[in-house]
Order: structure tokens, then C-alpha cells, then sequence
């Protein structure tokens, strides 16, 4: 039998307030450099605007590149290369009416490289109204996504697993955002897609954990809560391990092979699974236990009034 | 226990065999878009007709009408090839497009394409119907101009308001002097709904002018349009074709009678183009299945394939390999002696019903420069712009209408449904529509009705008819009526199709994407190579780590990707890039379930139970951690498929079915192969 763990006995519990510290630092950092850049770089999906992706048969001089448009009035335009050197992606602020801009981008630029004829790959405009409105509509999928999360688990175990449980998956989503925002990544549709994926992947691996402490509480009568916890973690490491590293892997693939149009949406999902599978063990479970120590202290106390 | 189990396999069984049979089309319309991508490139290169003009020829049925008109200058005999070339394509096309409808669609990121959303311009559509502007109004509208500009706002709360503000009553400005405020603003909230019908009507009846095999085009809430075109890669033509002004015409009709020599002499002419084929007819066998025509009377029609029927007809030019899908309804008794209205279903009143599988047969002959010199100069055939359902069989209805329009709807003021009050010639309680004239609208009206008196008067929208009502007397006033057993339905949306010749609706551009063709097949590329290398990972680690049991979960993994397919395909759901991720994410989700399952076998069979034992107790205990899990992320796709907007919702919908296909291999395939193995060699250990 092939095995990368035989039967562990590693006391998680005891290290939380060190990881808790090291995504504390880290979701800190991120609110920082979101506050000074004021909020989250957001994508043109979500702040209206022009995105224009060029392909050229060889790689261009970004400079003649900037040149040709600003001849053409556009030299507010960002230009940048966007995988290989062949590819520029130019980023308009405004959009008008239509396709204006990407018809006097691609004009001006098919006349200044007429050697090098560039192609049209790809054009969005999104309207500074429909950008609002995708916004709030993401932000509304995440919290109903979570208040559903809440109920459900409320339901099949107890409520408090299901707050640690929600707190863990808020967590991770933060520390996503927090990385995109450290790295100066733009957050479009695609990464909210990945919010979500990445709250369902954590979310079920919370579940097995919790399924098992479930299970452990009716055999081990007597044990505490951070035993009960270690326990559990420890009986479900091994497929832990497994599973996160085979969606990883996955991830990583998708990463370096997917192609430019969902590398975003992936680098979300790598960070999103490492924190996902961190946070079952270091966000949810120590919610629980200080939950459980509190309700045992209140206990006693009551018990000494009633004496 | 053993009874139970052969019902599971059969049921596995079957879902084997229905996931094949749902992924068939999918695979052969594959080969054939290859096959003909070559034909299309040679066309492309002889005739200098773009990718989206071809395209748009075939799906009107006018490919070898475009392609004379292009080479009426070369050889005869480099046309006569092209146009044999152009003929199978006709023909792969049907074929393509009959297979289309039960295939996995595409999403527009995948195949290129352009996505647009319009929206109703109100402040611009406001200033359209105000009665008089003077500075303060514009003042008014000026600020109001923001409120338009911010999501969710009420733009018509926020006008009455300002102009309460301004203390003035909206009558100043719009509706009549009669009207109160709440009067006038519902008018006004009508309007704006109005002008999104108006313009869906429109597209919808454009639809086929997109060269675009399923182009869609929905309304979203109260004010928006969403046009999606997949494959069209010319986004500024399509653009054109979108806002481009409704043209509504009235044309008279030709006498029943010319229709009829028209159609004789078009059938004579086939004939005599087929007796010089001594082969043709022979396609037909004898056995003939009865329907019912559109005429009522018992027809014996029957499937016939085109390129059969008119082999060797140079009016129908055909490729002798074309496949056996082009076929259209015809009474083999009638082809024979009738080769043209053998195509046709006579309907009485001067015009024809064409069974919708003919109409592209139809269309072909018609528009044969020879057919063409048998027409009337000052006349040409046009079709009804709806098909009509008859008996289980869609009918297109075909017209000779006058080439020149009488009057056009710039003339009209006005059209609305109404119930008919008894008085006059119908009956109380049925719909009609009326209309309304300007002057100049008037005077022409009246002149045209007068002189055409019980002649019929085509309406038509685009160039499509849309009814054709007959003239009863003369019409002075400018108020006609338009009656014609309706339903409120149809005569709302009659009222809808004069309205938009009438009154172009604002709307305006405010979302669009559009992707190059190039960039949707690297994205297919690239998807398909991180799925194929993410599967081959997965399952060399399960092989590895679990041995046979692994072994035995990869199948399961394979399985759930097929299904997981096959739902796609018997949905008609659309596969996106995020889509494609999403079946990726599911290779490392469905992994999991198998994880848990093995797992758990293990745990038990290390604390000294049976392996028939450790299995039954490891698929019992994994169930609720399995069943748990994949609810909540279920529920999560669900949120995304309700918020999200194309692509996202294609990745939740990938992502719904991947969880539940994975359910059902990792727990029910599965277990009944370890239940068959186990009860068959009574095993001692366990490969895991």
C-alpha cells in the first residue's frame, strides 16, 4: 500500500495563533495597498472602458506602437504586452459609443504597421452603467452564495461550525483579493467565477473535516474540542493531501497552459486553493474551539452562581 | 442485493449508451465543418466573397445567385465547377446545420464572435416625443441625463420629480393638455417598453441576414436587448445590419392569375431542363407515406434528397456526392409531370405555401437567372416573414408582390390593437389593428385603395411579408383597420411591426465584446491540452497510489467526463472558456469523492475488517461527507448561474453537472463493480 502518511499525530491546534497571525499579515497587506490604490484594480468588466487585445505577426516596438496612437488622439491609451512580445493589449478609460475606439485603434495601427499587419484578437467595452451594476451583482453572488453556505450547514451540523466554516471562506477570499491586489492584477468577471469556485472547493473541505469530528464526538466521549479537532485533522490528512494536490496540480496546469484569457481566473484558483485548504484547519476549527471554551467557562460560572 | 444490483447495472448501462448516442452529432458535425472549411476556401479564393457573405448566401439559399453575379464574366465551364463545389457546400450545410441543433454549442469566446447589448437611450426617446422644447425643458432633461447614466435609478420617478420641482406639469411638455401627470408618465413608461418590442421585432425578423447559424437575440428585463452572433467575425456589419432603419412597406400583390402563369412557366421550364436527363425521377421509389398538405387534401408526399431528384438539372446544379440530408417533401406523382409545384402547396388566393424543408429548394430555383426572366419586370416573389404551423409541418408562405412599394412607413403616425365594438362588418370582440396616416400618407392611401379594390395589399417588413390583408373600398380618411381573425397576441405584434417602420426606437451600444476568430481556436486549444494533461496527471496518480482501485476510479473519471458531456450536448448548453475550466476544476472535484471513498476502505480494512466488509462500510461512511460537500458547491453554482452573465454562466452550468455526474460514477459505478468482483472471487486482499 502506497501511503504518504501513516497514522499522524501532529497537534494542529496548538500552532493556530501563528498561522492566524501569518493571514493576518497578509490580509492586512492587502487592505493597505487596496486603500491606497483605492480598492481593487478592477478589469473593464467592472469599471466600463475599452480593452483591446492587438496580435502582430512580429513583435512590435511598443514605442512606434505608442506613437501611432497618440498621432491618432489616442495617446491616453495603456499599452502593454500580454504574454508574448506579439501581443498588445491596449486599455481605452472611456468607451464611446460602440466600437469608435477599437475601429480608429486598429486603423491607425494597421496604417503605421502596414509591413506588420496587426489583427483584431479581441474587443471589450463595457459601458461605465453595465460596469456598476456587474459589480454589484458580484458582490451580491458572494454574500448569497455564503448566507446559502450558512443555512445549509447550520442545518447539517451545528451553527457554530457554520460560522467558522463562512469565516474561513471569507478568508479566502480575502487573501485572494489581497494577493491581486499586492501584485497589481486586474479583477475581472472571471476572477469572481473563481471567488466562487474557490468557496465551493474550501468549503468541502471543511465538510470533511467536520463530518468527522461529527463522527469522533460519538465515539470519544470524553475528549476535548482541540482534541477532537487534531483528531480529525489527522485522520483526514492523508485525503486532504491528496485531493488539494490533485486540484493544484490541476490549477497549475490551467496556470501555465490555459492560455492568457483565463490566466487570471487561475492564478485566483492557485491561491485560492492553498488558502482553502490552510483555512479548514486554522480559521475554521479555532473559531470552533474558543466557541466550545467559552460556552465550558460559562458553564462553570453558571454552575458556581446556582451552588 | 443481487436483484438491486442488476438494476444498477443496467441503469449504468444505459446511461453508457445514451452518453454516446448524445455525443454523436458532436462528433460527426467535427468532420464535417472540416470538410467543408475546404470548400469555403475555395469559394472564398474564386469569388472573393468574405467568410460572413458566403455564410449569409447559404443560410438565405442564395450562394449560386451571389457566385454568377461574381463570375458572370468568367468561362462557362470554371463557373459550371464553382458551382458544383457551391452545391455540396449547400448540401453539408443542411447537413450541418440539421446535426447543429444536437451538438454542444460553442460559447463566442470559443469560436469568435460579437456579443452587444442595447439599451433604450430614454433621455433621447423623451426628447423624441416631447411636443414642444423650449430652454427650460432642456435644462430639465440635461440634469436628468445623470440619473440615466447610474444602474438601478428610476429614471421616470426621478423625472416627474424634477419637474414637480420645477413646478411644472408634465402636460406642458408631452400627451395632451387634458392629461394629469400620472396619466401621462404611465404613456410615457409604455413608450419606452414599446421602443425594446419595436426593435426586438425588428432583429428577430432580420435574424436570417446575420449569416449566422444561430444567432440569438433575447431580451434582458424591461429596457435591454442582448444580440449574441457567434461566428460572426465582421462585428461592424453586423452592426450595420442591427441598426439599420426598419423598412415598411406596402406593396400590392399580383392577380392570382399572373402568379399562376408565373409558376407554370417556371415548372415547364425545370421540365424541360430535366427531359434532357433521361435518369431523373428514378430516386423515387414507389412506397409513398400520406400527409396532409397545407391545402387540406391527402398529398402523398415523401422525403426526397435534392441532389437525386434534380440530377443533372443545370437549373439545380447538385454534387453527385452529396449525402442524402438536403431532401425535401414532394409527391413523386406530381414530380414527375410537375417538377417545380411538386415543391409547392396550393393554398388558393394567390399565393403559395411552401413546406419549410422546400423553401431553400425553392429559393434556389428562383433565384436562377433563367428562372428569373420568366418573372414580370415590375414584379418579385417575396416570403412570409413567419412560418405557419399547420397539421405538425411548418409552412412559409410565397407572394408576387408589385416591385414598387405603394407607400412606405415614414407615412404613418400610428397603430394600436383594438377590439372590434360590433359595429361594421366583424364580429363584436375580435381584434383588429388600425392605423394611422399623416397627410401626405392619406392622400396616397386613398388613391391606392380606390383604384385596387378587393386586390390584396402585402405589408411588408425587411422585405418579408407579414400580412397581406385584402382592400375592401377606398380608405379617404387616413384611419385604416386591419382585420384578419387575430388574437390579441398577433395583433399586438402586428401594431409592433407598423410601429417600427414608423418610429425609429434610440437605443445605444452598452456592452460589446468581440472576439477574432484566431483567438477562439487558441483558447480551444489551449482548454483542450490543460484538460487532456490534467487527466492523464490524475489518473497516473490514482493508478499509481490506489493500484487497481485506482484503476477502477479513473474509469469512473472517464465516465463522468463523457456523461458530463452528453448533459451538455442533450441540453443544448453552450461550452465558454470559463465553461472548459470548469470541466477541468470538476477532473480535480470528481478525484475527491473517489478519494474519500478509498480512503475510508483503507482506514476500515487497517482496523481488521473482511474487504467485502471494509468496502460496504467505506462507501456507507464517505456517502453523507460526499453527499455534503458537493451540495454546498452545487449551491454555489447555482448563485453564479443566476448572477452570472454568458461565459460565467456557462462555467456554473459546467460546474452544476460535473458535480452531479461525479456523484453518481464515484458512487454507484463504482460500488458495483467492487460488488461483482468481490461476490465473484471471494478476495482475501484487496489492490488498493
Amino acid at each position: 500500500m502506497m501511503q504518504f502518511f501513516g497514522e499522524t499525530r501532529i497537534d494542529f491546534i496548538r500552532q493556530r495563533w501563528k498561522a492566524i497571525a501569518v493571514s493576518a499579515i497578509i490580509i492586512l497587506a492587502g487592505l493597505v495597498s487596496m486603500i491606497i490604490k483605492g480598492g481593487p484594480k478592477y478589469g473593464v468588466d467592472f469599471l466600463g472602458g475599452t480593452v483591446i487585445q492587438v496580435h502582430f505577426p512580429q513583435a512590435p516596438n511598443i514605442g512606434d506602437v505608442r506613437q501611432a496612437l497618440a498621432d491618432a488622439g489616442y495617446g491616453d491609451i495603456e499599452i502593454k504586452t500580454f504574454g508574448a512580445a506579439n501581443e498588445i493589449l491596449l486599455r481605452a478609460e472611456k468607451q464611446e459609443e460602440g466600437t469608435a475606439i477599437s475601429d480608429a485603434v486598429m486603423n491607425a495601427l494597421r496604417q503605421a504597421f502596414a509591413h506588420n499587419p496587426p489583427e483584431e484578437r479581441l474587443v471589450e467595452s463595457v459601458g461605465p452603467k453595465i460596469g456598476k451594476e456587474l459589480r454589484t451583482a458580484a458582490i451580491w453572488a458572494t454574500l448569497i452564495s455564503l448566507a446559502l453556505i450558512l443555512v445549509y450547514v447550520s442545518f447539517r451540523f451545528e451553527f457554530i461550525f457554520a460560522v467558522g466554516a463562512v469565516i474561513a471562506l471569507f478568508h479566502d477570499v480575502l487573501i485572494t483579493l489581497s494577493f491581486f491586489s499586492l501584485l497589481d492584477m486586474e479583477v475581472n468577471l472571471t476572477v469572481v467565477a473563481a471567488f466562487l469556485t474557490i468557496v465551493g472547493f474550501s468549503l468541502n473541505d471543511t465538510i470533511v473535516v467536520m463530518d468527522r469530528i461529527r463522527e469522533n464526538r460519538r465515539i470519544h466521549r470524553d475528549a476535548t474540542i482541540e482534541q477532537l479537532i487534531n483528531l480529525s485533522v489527522n485522520q483526514t490528512l492523508g485525503r486532504t493531501i491528496i485531493t488539494s494536490l490533485t486540484v493544484f496540480t490541476v490549477v497549475l496546469i490551467l496556470l501555465f497552459f490555459g492560455g492568457d484569457v483565463i490566466y487570471n481566473f487561475a492564478f485566483a484558483m492557485t491561491v485560492g486553493v492553498i488558502a482553502g485548504v490552510y483555512s479548514t484547519v486554522y480559521i475554521a476549527s479555532p473559531i470552533v474551539v474558543e466557541w466550545h471554551k467559552k460556552a465550558e467557562v460559562q458553564k462553570i460560572r453558571r454552575g458556581v452562581k446556582v451552588a | 442485493m443481487r436483484r438491486n444490483n442488476l438494476l444498477r447495472t443496467i441503469i449504468i448501462g444505459l446511461a453508457i449508451v445514451w452518453s454516446l448516442w448524445q455525443l454523436y452529432p458532436t462528433f460527426v458535425v467535427g468532420r464535417q465543418k472540416k470538410e467543408a472549411e475546404n470548400y469555403l476556401v475555395q469559394i472564398e479564393r474564386e469569388t472573393g466573397l468574405n467568410r460572413d457573405e458566403i455564410n449569409e448566401a447559404l443560410n438565405a439559399g442564395q450562394l449560386e445567385s451571389r457566385i454568377r453575379q461574381r463570375l458572370h464574366d468568367k468561362p462557362a465551364d470554371s463557373l459550371q465547377a464553382l458551382l458544383k463545389e457551391a452545391a455540396s457546400l449547400i448540401a453539408l450545410h443542411d447537413k450541418i446545420s440539421k446535426n447543429e441543433t444536437k451538438t454542444i454549442k460553442r460559447g463566442l469566446d470559443l469560436q469568435g464572435g460579437t456579443y452587444l447589448v442595447y439599451e433604450v437611450n430614454l433621455p433621447k426617446l423623451m426628447r423624441d416625443v416631447a411636443k414642444n422644447k423650449d430652454a427650460r425643458f432642456e435644462e430639465i432633461m440635461k440634469k436628468l441625463d445623470v440619473v440615466a447614466a447610474t444602474p438601478n435609478a428610476d429614471y421616470f420617478a426621478a423625472l416627474q420629480a424634477s419637474f414637480a420641482e420645477a413646478d411644472i406639469r408634465l402636460n406642458r411638455y408631452f400627451g395632451s393638455r387634458a392629461q394629469t401627470d400620472a396619466q401621462i408618465l404611465d404613456e410615457l413608461k409604455r413608450e419606452a417598453d414599446d421602443a425594446i418590442d419595436r426593435n426586438l421585432e425588428i432583429l428577430r425578423n432580420r435574424i436570417d441576414q446575420f449569416g449566422v447559424s444561430e444567432p440569438s437575440i433575447t431580451k434582458q428585463g424591461s429596457r435591454r436587448v442582448v444580440v449574441e452572433l457567434a461566428g460572426i467575425t465582421d462585428k461592424n456589419r453586423a452592426k450595420n445590419i442591427i441598426g439599420k432603419t426598419a423598412l415598411l412597406e406596402f406593396n400590392l400583390v399580383k392577380d392570382p392569375q399572373i402568379f399562376q402563369d408565373v409558376i407554370t412557366k417556371i415548372d415547364n421550364l425545370l421540365k424541360r431542363d430535366l427531359a434532357a436527363k433521361p435518369e431523373v425521377g428514378t430516386a423515387i421509389d414507389t412506397s409513398v407515406t400520406d400527409s396532409t398538405g397545407a391545402s387540406g387534401k391527402v398529398s402523398k408526399d415523401k422525403a426526397v434528397n435534392v441532389s437525386e431528384l434534380f440530377a443533372g438539372s443545370s437549373i439545380v446544379p447538385s454534387d453527385t456526392a452529396a449525402a442524402s440530408s438536403d431532401s425535401v417533401q414532394v409527391d413523386k406523382d406530381i414530380f414527375s409531370g410537375n417538377p417545380f409545384i411538386s415543391l409547392l402547396r396550393d393554398v388558393g388566393r394567390s399565393e403559395v405555401a411552401v413546406p419549410a424543408q422546400n423553401v431553400r429548394a425553392v429559393e434556389r430555383i428562383l433565384n436562377n437567372p433563367e428562372v428569373q426572366k420568366l418573372i414580370p419586370p415590375d414584379a418579385e416573389f417575396a416570403w412570409s416573414n413567419k412560418p405557419e404551423k399547420v397539421a405538425d409541418e411548418q409552412y412559409y408562405y410565397l407572394y408576387l408582390v408589385k416591385k414598387e412599394a405603394e407607400l412606405t412607413g415614414a407615412l404613418l403616425t400610428d397603430a394600436r390593437p383594438e377590439i372590434a365594438s360590433g359595429s361594421g362588418m366583424i364580429r363584436q370582440g375580435e381584434w383588429t389593428v388600425s392605423m394611422q396616416l399623416n397627410d401626405e400618407g392619406t392622400r396616397i392611401f386613398s388613391r391606392v385603395t380606390g383604384a385596387n379594390v378587393n386586390k390584396r395589399l402585402a405589408i411588408m417588413l425587411d422585405n418579408k411579408v407579414v400580412m397581406a390583408p385584402n382592400i375592401k373600398e377606398k380608405i379617404p380618411s387616413g384611419r385604416a383597420s386591419i382585420e384578419g381573425s387575430m388574437n390579441a397576441e398577433e395583433a399586438k405584434d402586428l401594431a409592433i411591426v407598423l410601429r417600427a417602420g414608423s418610429l425609429q426606437a434610440p437605443m445605444q451600444v452598452i456592452e460589446e465584446r468581440t472576439v477574432g476568430p484566431s483567438l477562439g481556436q487558441d483558447s480551444i486549444s489551449k482548454g483542450t491540452w490543460s484538460a487532456i494533461i490534467s487527466l492523464i496527471l490524475v489518473m497516473l496518480f490514482m493508478a499509481v497510489y490506489y493500484k487497481l482501485s485506482g484503476l477502477l476510479a479513473d474509469s469512473a473519471l472517464v465516465l463522468n467526463l463523457v456523461m458530463l458531456l452528453a448533459c451538455m450536448a442533450f441540453l443544448k448548453a453552450t461550452l465558454t472558456l470559463p465553461g472548459i475550466a470548469g470541466i477541468i476544476l470538476t477532473i480535480g472535484m470528481a478525484v475527491d469523492a473517489n478519494v474519500l471513498i478509498l480512503e475510508r476502505i483503507r482506514e476500515e480494512l487497517r482496523a481488521g475488517k473482511t474487504v467485502r466488509a471494509s468496502i460496504d462500510a467505506g462507501y456507507d461512511r464517505a456517502f453523507w461527507t460526499i453527499f455534503d460537500a458537493n451540495i454546498t458547491t452545487l449551491l454555489t453554482a447555482l448563485v453564479l448561474y443566476q448572477f452570472g452573465t454568458g461565459p460565467i454562466k456557462g462555467f456554473a452550468v459546467t460546474l452544476m453537472f460535473g458535480i452531479a455526474v461525479s456523484m453518481f460514477t464515484a458512487i454507484v459505478v463504482t460500488r458495483v463493480v467492487y460488488d461483482y468482483v468481490t461476490r465473484r472471487y471471494n478476495l482475501k486482499a484487496l489492490s488498493i
